[in-house]
């Protein structure tokens, strides 16, 4: 390409011009796209047995609520969430854990002791004692925690991500 | 400027663009090349030199030599030639009149030749500027002095490693290698004072971090803890501060998680069997770890220094403490709960004085010195032998070879 | 198809003329130095870039500064390389528009009738050093607080108004919240603007008057 017309020169500009345009805004755009979807790619999983206190705490028969705290680190920042569910003793060492979070949005259900049921108060859903849907959007029964029980203390598995 | 004057010009321009080029490709052609000799440097300027790291402001650290931006540096150095009272002519005065002759310069500048030869004292004086410019910034760097380096921590993971080697060294003397507390024995002035633990879920459900920070920057004065951050008059910088709180928070809480390689970053490195331990991986990290807190300047302990491979073997009113070969070594007698007179008739005491060191650590020195103190981990590699486990037990009968726990 | 969507475009935007006038530009012969203004213009571009990247995790607060940029450069996967370019790009970029403005000073190019691309140009370096000095705090690490407690106390020299000076820079009589965030905005809102808005002026300028020629014996 020794320029020996004009117009094999232009092209020759022009191939160039795109080529290395093409390379500057790959070299900066292919990292840019890690960059800016980078925390999405994180994983931020966590599992712990959280202990709740002695097991005599928690009456039989019917549904009682427990919350804990568990802090994650969100970039430069620990964020400290709070955990909340109802653990219902059926005999002296069957035990249910559910989440209190509802399996539609997201929002806390609470033990409506009245009508024997969970009762989310976003979107008018039910859940019976075991979790199972009773009514409303909700897609899935509430979540369940593993429990286990050591020297008289109850613990469940919490596990995130 | 009259008419005629400016005819001329625009038919001279004329007659060069005949002459001439294109825009495109001519012009665009040059312009993209040195654009991306300039991306190409760029790229090479942040992979291979990056960005200085700098420590978090303290506006407590009086000592830091303030330093503006390179290409201000000339201004910076040609304030040094306006002392006191004039000051305001070299910082306002001046640059403001150069600034309004640099922006003013075509409205003035009534030469009406353009040639470099028609110009001379244009082209002088600009020419007297910038190498001026460049005299007073090469002034300015080579009169400026060097900053005290510190070590910065990147990640969280770099925070709490720091943060442990630093807890290791200020606090454990008191507060104990996991924050249990317990009696004081060895600290002038706090002998036998009773220390509560500072890692119990109590402490840390009940202070946040920044709590944590204002009690280790300030001290607790009326509880005999001395001040350490720099504003009270200790010794620590407000980062490090925040990785001794980081250490903390992340070892003790049960509600934040410790990176994994975190751990592992902060872990003392176990032994293998028949593998000879050296000062530089192990010995130093135990030293540092349980030792070095009152075995360092300023400390009562008999002069003697645990902060290097010198110091080990050679400081103190004791020497020898250690002696390649001899398992009577007096180090070695102390960490195995043995008090031993030393030089002067004095009873030196079991070593640390407040918690047995674990017996794989114990072991770690026993092994060290039988096999002659190697400083460096090539030696002792050198030294290293594959052996089968009965000869390995015959050794060091105690030889745990157990994981180290996270601390 | 792709015909039909450019003759749509192309007879309303019209690329002929854009053609015309932007590129196919008569110029006298230059040589290599009359690259330095369009470098400035990529070197402007790549910071504007990389800069409005960087707002993606930068936190302009003292309590997260510092924070947000270790995070950027230890925890997002390339922080490195986009602060890295925005950080040497900064240094390039002031001294490339120094040689630009020292290479049409040394060739006359400010004269008639170049005289208002000149006002401008010195005006758009001084916004320069301006986006160097704000970005300077930015980090708020020990660097940036002291070279800006100093620089700030140097506007407070000032005979009369010094002292307005120093707490009009400053947000207050501290270098403190109110300077980060008051630097802030003058380094991603302010100064850009006022650069993007003079460098189109001077483009339009550079159009209508066409690239000096570099004067002959007799000029
Ligand atoms: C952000 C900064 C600047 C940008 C992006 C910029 C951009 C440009 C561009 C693209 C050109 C045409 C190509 C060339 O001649 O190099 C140019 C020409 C010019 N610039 Fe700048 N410039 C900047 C700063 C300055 C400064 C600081 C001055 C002087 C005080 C200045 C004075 C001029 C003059 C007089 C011309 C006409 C040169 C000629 O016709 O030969 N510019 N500028
Ligand atoms: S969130 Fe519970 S019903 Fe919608």
């Amino acid at each position: 390409m020794a320029g020996s017309s004009r117009i094999s020169r232009r092209d020759f500009v022009k191939v160039v011009t795109i080529a290395l345009s093409s390379v500057m805004g790959a070299a900066l755009g292919i990292p840019v796209i890690g960059y800016l979807i980078d925390p999405a790619l994180k994983v931020q999983s966590s599992e712990a047995w959280i202990p709740l206190g002695p097991l005599e705490n928690f009456p039989l028969g019917s549904p009682k609520s427990f919350s804990f705290t568990r802090s994650s680190v969100n970039g430069w920042e620990k964020t400290v969430n709070s955990y909340g569910g109802f653990i219902l003793r059926k005999t002296e060492t069957d035990l249910l854990a559910l989440s209190s979070r509802c399996t539609h949005l997201s929002c806390s259900v609470n033990w409506d002791e009245g009508n024997n049921n969970y009762a989310c108060p976003c979107h008018a859903a039910h859940f019976g004692s075991e979790g199972e849907v009773l009514d409303g959007p909700p897609p899935a029964p509430l979540d369940r925690y593993e429990t286990k029980i050591e020297e008289g203390n109850l613990f469940i598995f919490f596990q995130k991500g | 400027m009259n008419d005629d004057f400016k005819k001329k010009v625009n038919e001279k321009y004329e007659e060069k663009l005949q002459k001439g080029e294109r825009f495109w490709p001519d012009s665009i052609y040059k312009d993209l090349l040195v654009s991306f000799a300039l991306f190409i440097l760029l790229i090479g300027l942040a992979t291979f030199i990056g960005i200085h790291p700098e420590p978090k402001v303290d506006p407590t650290d009086a000592s830091y030599v303030p330093r503006p931006e390179w290409y201000f540096l000339f201004l910076f150095e040609f304030l040094k030639y306006f002392p006191g009272e004039i000051e305001w002519v070299g910082a306002a005065v001046i640059p403001g009149i150069l600034v309004l002759a640099l922006i003013l310069l075509p409205l003035y500048d009534k030469n009406p030749f353009r040639h470099y030869s028609k110009r001379k004292f244009a082209i002088g004086l600009m020419t007297f500027i910038v190498i001026g410019m460049i005299g007073l910034t090469i002034n300015a760097v080579i009169t400026t002095p060097p900053q005290v380096e510190t070590e910065i921590a990147g990640s969280l993971t770099e925070q709490i490693v720091l943060g442990q080697d630093l807890y290791s060294i200020q606090c454990v003397e008191c507060h104990g290698p996991d924050g249990e507390g317990g009696e004081i024995a060895g600290v002038e002035g706090l002998e036998g004072v009773i220390v509560k633990s500072i890692s119990s879920t109590d402490e840390m459900y009940t202070r946040n971090d920044g709590s944590l920070f204002d009690i280790i920057a300030y001290g607790q004065p009326n509880l005999g803890m001395p001040p350490f951050g720099g504003a009270y008059g200790g010794e620590l910088t407000p980062s490090e501060i925040e990785y001794m709180v980081a250490f903390m928070r992340y070892s003790w809480d049960d509600r934040a998680e410790i990176p994994a390689d975190a751990v592992a970053a902060s872990a003392i490195p176990t032994l293998a069997e028949g593998e000879v331990p050296s000062y530089e991986v192990h010995i130093s990290a135990v030293s540092k770890r349980y030792c070095m807190s009152c075995h360092r300047e300023g400390k009562e302990n008999n002069e003697y220094l645990m902060g290097s491979y010198e110091e080990i073997l050679k400081s103190g009113n004791n020497v020898p403490n250690l002696v390649a070969g001899d398992l009577n070594s007096i180090l070695l007698q102390t960490i195995q709960q043995n008090e031993v007179i030393g030089v002067d008739d004095e009873t030196i005491g079991v070593m640390p004085p407040k918690k047995e060191l674990k017996p794989e650590f114990v072991d770690m020195f026993i092994r060290w010195v039988e096999a002659g103190m190697p400083e460096s981990a090539s030696e002792a590699a050198a030294l290293s032998v594959e052996v089968a486990p009965e000869v390995e037990g015959e050794v060091a009968p105690e030889a745990g070879v157990e994981e180290t726990p996270a601390p | 198809m792709f015909k039909k969507i450019y003759a749509w475009l192309d007879e309303r935007v019209g690329f002929d003329g854009l053609y015309k006038n932007l590129l196919d530009r008569p110029e006298p012969h230059g040589n290599w130095w009359n690259t330095l203004g369009s470098a400035s213009l990529f070197l402007f571009i790549m910071q504007g870039a990389t800069g409005i990247f960087l707002t993606v995790y930068y936190t302009p607060s003292p309590d997260h500064a510092y924070d947000s940029i270790q995070y950027i450069m230890n925890g997002v996967a390339f922080g490195w390389l986009i602060r890295g370019i925005h950080h040497w790009g900064a240094s390039l970029m002031v001294l490339i528009v120094f040689i630009h403005m020292l290479r049409t000073f040394f060739s006359a190019s400010y004269k008639y009738p170049r005289e208002l691309t000149w006002i401008v140009g010195s005006l758009l370096f001084l916004l320069t050093l301006g986006m160097g000095f704000t970005g300077y705090l930015l980090p708020f690490n020990q660097r940036a607080y002291w070279a800006t407690v100093v620089a700030t106390e140097i506007g407070g020299v000032v005979p009369g108004i010094g002292d307005f000076i120093l707490k009009a820079l400053r947000g207050g009589t501290d270098v403190s919240a109110l300077t980060l965030s008051r630097f802030f905005s003058a380094h991603i809102w302010m100064l850009p603007a006022a650069l993007a808005g003079l460098i189109g002026v001077h483009l339009y300028l550079i159009m209508r008057h066409g690239e000096s020629a570099y004067p002959d014996q007799d000029d």
